[in-house]
């Protein structure tokens, strides 16, 4: 077969084989936007406590009634930015004008950021726990009262308020 | 000394020449490229802000992918992201948004990507006239988002063959 003749018949093939149309593309862009925030909230269960009569010498430190307080804290801030929870007594525990000190109250704590003791002070709110940026966080947080045989017969109550602290 | 007929230049340059005459016009016509168009309605979708409580998913206001292909005898829509959505150093994992779509099919729903294009919708039909799909984005809200103003590029390809 000739040179030529061996060109055209490749030739011809090629044309006879269809070829496939090539593949179109068009694409667009949108932009997605989404703002955050500051807030923060502050969940406790339960909301008060009690603690029962108990004999100072068989029960020095009494333990709240109920079990520990569930605390969970949750904040959206910026990064970096501190996040604080303190709690203070309004007062000592009063019963009429008898009174027990509010640093009988002594807690322990457990939780990430929790700290894991504290003394309830009536002047000076105590930290609770502390934390770094946005998240959830949740603790168990259980109170004692230093029972004694000082206390005289009464009912007594005191208001504690917690509060979290965000920039 | 016969060396017989000498074949002439002419007959040797016309014999190729017919031949790819013939063959041009026996061939079958290229079919026509599919011709495509992608739209979107929104330039900018933007979450409202919400309480990751009591809205744990927030959705968007929802927008319209228009795609036509016309002449195609397969079509498919894909979706990539740019990134995170990012606010400045913050970042929100794109995994975190989603959509749904509609009608579905030819359309679905997905999660968003920044590494593999994730497919929106395929058919192997041409797509004449236009369709118009309902889009709605949805994020997973949380508290571990950092405050700031977070953006990305969504990116919708139309390939039509």
């Amino acid at each position: 077969m000739g040179r030529w003749r061996l060109i055209s018949v490749v030739v011809a093939v090629l044309c006879l084989v269809p070829w496939p149309a090539p593949a179109q593309t068009r694409s667009r862009s949108h932009t997605v936007r989404h703002s955050v925030v500051a807030r923060s909230r502050l969940a406790m269960s339960p909301t008060a406590l009690s603690f029962p009569s108990a004999d100072p010498d068989a029960v020095p430190l009494v333990p709240a009634a109920g079990g520990a307080l569930v605390i969970t804290v949750k904040a959206s801030v910026a990064p970096g930015d501190p996040v604080t929870l303190t709690v203070v007594a309004n007062d000592d525990l009063r019963s009429g004008l008898d009174a027990i000190p509010a640093s009988a109250l002594q807690w322990t704590a457990s939780g990430t950021g929790f700290n894991p003791s504290g003394t309830m002070s009536t002047t000076v709110p105590q930290a609770v726990g502390s934390w770094t940026g946005s998240g959830s966080f949740s603790g168990q947080q259980s109170y004692v009262l230093v029972n004694s045989w000082s206390y005289p017969t009464g009912s007594y109550s005191a208001t504690l308020t917690y509060t979290l602290t965000t920039p | 000394m016969n060396r017989g007929p000498v074949p002439r230049r002419g007959v040797r340059v016309l014999g190729p020449g017919l031949a790819l005459a013939v063959a041009f016009l026996l061939a079958p016509a290229a079919p026509a490229a599919a011709q495509v168009s992608l739209s979107l309605s929104a330039n900018t979708v933007t979450f409202p802000t919400a309480d990751p409580d009591s809205t744990p998913v927030i959705a968007a206001p929802p927008f319209t992918l228009t795609v036509r292909a016309r002449r195609a005898t397969s079509w498919q829509v894909t979706v990539i992201a740019s990134g995170n959505l990012t606010s400045g150093a913050s970042a929100i994992p794109i995994t975190s948004l989603s959509w749904t779509i509609s009608p579905n099919p030819p359309f679905q729903d997905g999660t968003m990507s920044s590494t593999v294009a994730q497919l929106v919708g395929a058919d192997t039909q041409e797509l004449n006239p236009a369709l118009d799909a309902t889009v709605n984005y949805f994020l997973v809200n949380s508290w571990t988002y950092d405050v700031g103003n977070y953006s990305v590029t969504i990116t919708y390809t139309l390939t039509a063959i």
